[in-house]
């Protein structure tokens, strides 16, 4: 416990948001934060059903973590999720480097959005696709979705086919960006 | 004849429902247990369970099978079945089997359910009934070719829509003839799948309608009223979202006039149970009859809430051939009512289905608050059902009351394992045209352009939270190996679960 103890006071960690925004905590175990120039305690609570929540600026922030793989996080707050890469000092530099280092014609893989059933495939591998076409139909919960391609460019890999199952966020279709 | 038992030919929240008022009235009940939710809340509720899941049948799911069912319910001799909706309700052959082995069903003739099923013939009704109607294909489409002969000469944008469908599948909404083909395609799949049959038709699309339905209970001696309307506009891609009764869009001389064309709909198949009548409202109060759903419907609360009526009380009163026990001038509404169903779906990725497991649900009680949901801590959101939660109903002695309650409830109601529907619900309730009463059918693409409410530090705590967790998990690593999955840590319902 003394060991651990100590560690909780040195560790300062970055809340990376997808949107690139970087959310930076000296020692969020101490649960202090600076917010707008002034250190201010978080009155972080659990209640008795097992509902964790923030008081803040005296309301109550319902907060859950809804997905967390390794450093990966996605904070449901109120309702609303929030997804983030938590960093210490020395990985965020590591990651700014090779993100920079990273080849930029590499393709974007469009990912299931639920588990079902590939209904039908609207592109193949070589073909053109604009940004909001329906490349690929998926059955889910009774539905027929239409997928659709979010940015424009070459389609280079399908990696599905008709009639297949698939679960969520398995990859459906590579594009390269045009 | 008085109903002693009931079967319960449907699972989740509405069979939790009908089970209150058998419970009021003395019925005993049975429900159905299939593989894919044995541990489901609905059959702790019913008096008896009948076992479906030895067999985990893809081909006919438990609740469409029509000759498993009624076999079931004769060996123990129940007396009637009420399939709720969805599944069954509106089958027409499942009725007339409950008809032939004498069985009492729960809802209208099979004749009704057929011919309202049956949008052009529904349609044709409506016509010789003077009820106003929109332009369109005069019965089922035989292919894209022809839709798009008929589009071209009513005008775009057309709507493609099952003939035998309801709650938004199977209906694709058609803006430029290029994409009428697919568009066509698209409808006839769903429609075949969903409802087993292809047929779609074709009609003109109002862009920006109301969408209001009328409640009706008609008893099996003539007489049918009607309970007021229920607004059900605010939807996406046809699936509705919220509902409140009464509207604020009408007025006492237009409710007069849609309640009569509504009940004249009912009399034109000598409908009788609960039914429902849905009307597309024009801005200049103009109003066309889209169709009849022979059931009980999702948003009956609302109704239910500011008539005082138990209307699945009413649908097994009729059912033994008792009288309505009122008239159209003793029905009154009171006050306002707001329905917000709370789904699994993520809001933030175009509503999504976010399935898992319910960890936790928890919500305001208050006498003017209704909560109807199936599912409890540790329930399981599967696939193979819809992404219902819970339905949310509020009460308000005026629309402003219902609104500023729902704000409290909504803020209150908390759910911890999924992404839910209720960042939506507040973003609804903060919208001025929402709260005016002003919105119509495209209030969600055109009005409220995000679709969910976020406040100014939201991100900020949930960065905060972010590291906290990572802090902590660091510092409980040191002691001990955490048993996770997925990297969150497995609950006590889980692995009950997995132990079963």
């Amino acid at each position: 416990m003394a060991r651990s103890a100590k560690k909780k006071t040195s560790t300062k960690l970055i809340a990376l948001s997808a949107t690139n925004k970087a959310y930076e905590f000296k020692k969020p175990l101490e649960k202090r934060f600076k917010y707008q120039g002034k250190e201010v305690d978080v009155r972080l609570h659990e209640d008795p059903k097992g509902f964790s929540y923030i008081v803040w600026k005296n309301k109550k922030y319902m907060l859950d973590v809804i997905e967390k793989k390794q450093n990966r996080y996605t904070i449901m707050v109120n309702g609303v999720w929030h997804s983030f890469t938590v960093e210490t000092p020395v990985s965020l530099k590591r990651k700014r480097y090779l993100e920079k280092q990273a080849d930029s014609s590499a393709g974007v893989t469009i990912e299931a959005p639920m588990p079902g059933k590939i209904i039908d495939i609207m592109v193949e591998e070589g073909g053109e696709v604009k940004e909001g076409e329906p490349i690929i139909i998926l059955e889910a919960m009774k539905m027929q979705n239409e997928i659709n391609s979010h940015i424009t460019g070459i389609v280079q890999k399908v990696s599905v086919k008709k009639g297949e199952s698939v679960m969520k966020d398995d990859a459906l279709i590579e594009i390269k960006k045009a | 004849m008085k109903i002693k038992s009931l079967l319960i030919a449907n699972r989740g929240e509405i069979a939790i429902r009908i089970i209150r008022t058998t419970r009021k009235m003395g019925i005993r009940s049975f429900v159905i247990k299939t593989a894919k939710e044995p541990n489901a809340w609905y059959l702790e509720e019913a008096d008896e369970i009948i076992d479906f899941s030895e067999d985990f049948d893809d081909i006919i799911p438990e609740f469409l099978d029509i000759e498993r069912i009624i076999k079931s319910a004769k060996k123990r001799n129940i007396d009637a079945i009420h399939p709720g909706y969805g599944f069954l309700a509106e089958n027409p052959d499942f009725a007339r089997r409950c008809e032939e082995e004498k069985i009492t069903f729960i809802g209208p003739s099979h004749d009704a359910i057929y011919r309202m099923g049956h949008k052009t013939i529904a349609k044709e009704l409506a016509r010789e009934h003077g009820v106003p109607l929109l332009g369109g294909s005069p019965g089922a489409v035989r292919d894209a070719e022809e839709a798009r002969k008929i589009a071209n000469k009513i005008g775009y944008p057309v709507i493609l829509k099952a003939a035998a469908g309801g709650g938004g599948r199977g209906m694709r909404v058609v803006e430029k003839e290029k994409n009428i083909e697919r568009m066509f395609t698209l409808a006839t799949n769903e429609a075949a799948k969903a409802f087993n049959n292809p047929d779609v038709f074709l009609e003109r699309f109002v862009r920006e309608p109301r969408h209001i339905e009328f409640q009706i209970l008609a008893d099996q001696h003539g007489n049918v009223v009607h309970l007021g309307e229920r607004e059900c506009s605010v939807q996406r891609k046809h699936q509705k979202l919220l509902e409140e009764s009464p509207s604020p869009a009408l007025t006492p001389a237009l409710r007069k006039k849609m309640g009569e064309a509504a009940i004249n709909i009912a009399k034109s198949v000598n409908y009788y149970s609960a039914g429902t009548v849905e009307f597309l409202l024009d801005s200049d109060n103009s109003f066309s009859f889209m169709e009849m759903n022979t059931r009980i419907q999702v948003e009956h609360p609302v109704t239910e809430m500011v008539t005082g009526i138990d209307l699945i009380e009413q649908m097994i009163l009729i059912a033994e051939g008792e009288k309505l026990p009122f008239t159209q001038k003793e029905i009154k509404l009171n006050g306002w009512a707001i329905e917000w169903r709370i789904n699994a779906e993520d809001v933030q990725s175009g509503f999504s289905p976010s399935l898992g497991t319910i960890e936790k649900i928890s919500w305001p009680e208050s006498e003017n608050i209704r909560v109807d949901t199936g599912v409890r801590d540790g329930s399981v959101i599967t696939p193979y059902y819809d992404s219902m939660i819970a339905k949310l109903i509020v009460y308000g002695d005026t629309r402003e009351k219902a609104m500023q309650l729902s704000s409290q409830a909504i803020r209150k109601f908390w759910i911890k394992g999924t992404k839910t529907t209720l960042a939506f619900c507040r973003a609804v309730l903060q919208n001025s045209n929402f709260r005016k009463g002003n919105f119509n059918t495209s209030f969600l693409s055109k009005e409220l352009k995000i679709h969910y409410h976020n406040e100014p530090d939201d991100a900020l705590l949930a960065a905060f939270f972010a590291t906290y967790d990572y802090a902590r998990e660091i510092n409980e690593n040191e002691e001990k190996p955490l048993h996770t999955e997925n990297g969150k840590a497995i609950t006590p319902w889980v692995l009950k679960k997995r132990l079963r």
